[in-house]
């Protein structure tokens, strides 16, 4: 499996892969220039990795997201729908801050839209 | 030159942020860090301060995609306006750019739509554009003018004023 590991910009969040716990941090903001060109290899990564593992978290705190991001997660969430339908343990944890009701919401309108475990858990300081 | 009067200008509508000029992601996300530093500054809830700056990006990105989608290269076209108001309550973003006639149409039909619509009509309407192939090329899923309603406290207002023949200049106005 070919590692993953996106640096953090203002506009772009860190992705990265941790093998030992097969999870996939995603940590930031994202409001790319194209946000489709941006997450396309990472999807093309999700999909080929999730052919090889037996379970993946996704791990998300991102405190906002431009709404063709909110397009893109979702595809990425759809790829681990059809992995769960599968057999692979797929999750998802999904962080939001307190102070930013938005994130939550989101959250839950993500968790709506699959069936594999997904968690929202406040971010502690 | 002088600006005393422009600024007066400014003052009297409230601006506390503008930009005028060719758009690009880089100046985008410039603008939108002061932004928040600014609001951050003025001691208003975490909440509401992203609220003003995801309809400034939702509203800059339309522009800019606009621009791209359609190989805008005159300085004319390519120079855009973005202002950031502060009103008696709470804050309004605007958009102004050269855009064609039809799409100039397109996009207030498009605000009329949305502002039409009930929370949950639009909370509808979100998820069915989110499970939407999109065209190959597209910059956008349409999403845009419901994020914006999302975080609005009030209707948007389109208004579009003659350039030439083909083209109009387009003012959009969100309000948080």
């Amino acid at each position: 499996m070919k590692p993953i590991n996106l640096v953090q910009t203002s506009s772009t969040p860190s992705i990265s892969f941790d093998p030992a716990t097969n999870s996939l941090f995603i940590i930031g903001e994202s409001y790319p220039e194209n946000s489709f060109d941006f997450y396309a290899p990472i999807i093309l990564w999700l999909k080929s990795a999730l052919k090889e593992l037996t379970e993946l978290t996704m791990d998300i705190a991102v405190t906002y997201m431009n709404s063709s991001s909110t397009k893109c997660t979702l595809d990425m969430m759809d790829v681990m729908e059809d992995a769960y339908s599968r057999g692979v343990k797929t999750s998802i944890i999904w962080h939001y801050d307190r102070e930013n009701p938005r994130s939550y919401e989101l959250a839950e309108d993500f968790r709506e839209e699959v069936t594999f475990p997904f968690e929202i858990e406040v971010l502690s300081k | 030159m002088d600006l005393y009067d422009l600024r007066n200008e400014f003052d009297k509508l409230g601006i506390m942020m503008c930009f005028n000029g060719p758009f690009s992601h880089s100046i985008i996300e410039e603008i939108g860090k002061a932004l928040r530093n600014h609001l951050a500054a003025e001691n208003i809830a975490q909440a509401a301060v992203l609220d003003v700056f995801a309809v400034y990006i939702e509203l800059a990105q339309n522009m800019q995609n606009y621009l791209v989608l359609h190989e805008f290269t005159q300085s004319d076209a390519t120079s855009s306006i973005i202002t950031i108001a502060k009103r008696k309550a709470g804050y309004a973003v605007s958009s102004g750019s050269i855009v064609l006639k039809g799409d100039g149409e397109a996009i207030c039909q498009r605000i009329n739509e949305v502002n039409a619509m009930t929370p949950e009509e639009r909370k509808r309407q979100y998820r069915e554009l989110l499970r939407r192939d999109l065209e190959p090329g597209a910059l956008g899923a349409g999403l845009g003018f419901l994020e914006i309603a999302k975080r609005s406290s009030k209707k948007m207002t389109c208004s579009v004023r003659s350039v030439d023949s083909s083209c109009v200049f387009i003012t959009q106005t969100a309000f948080i």
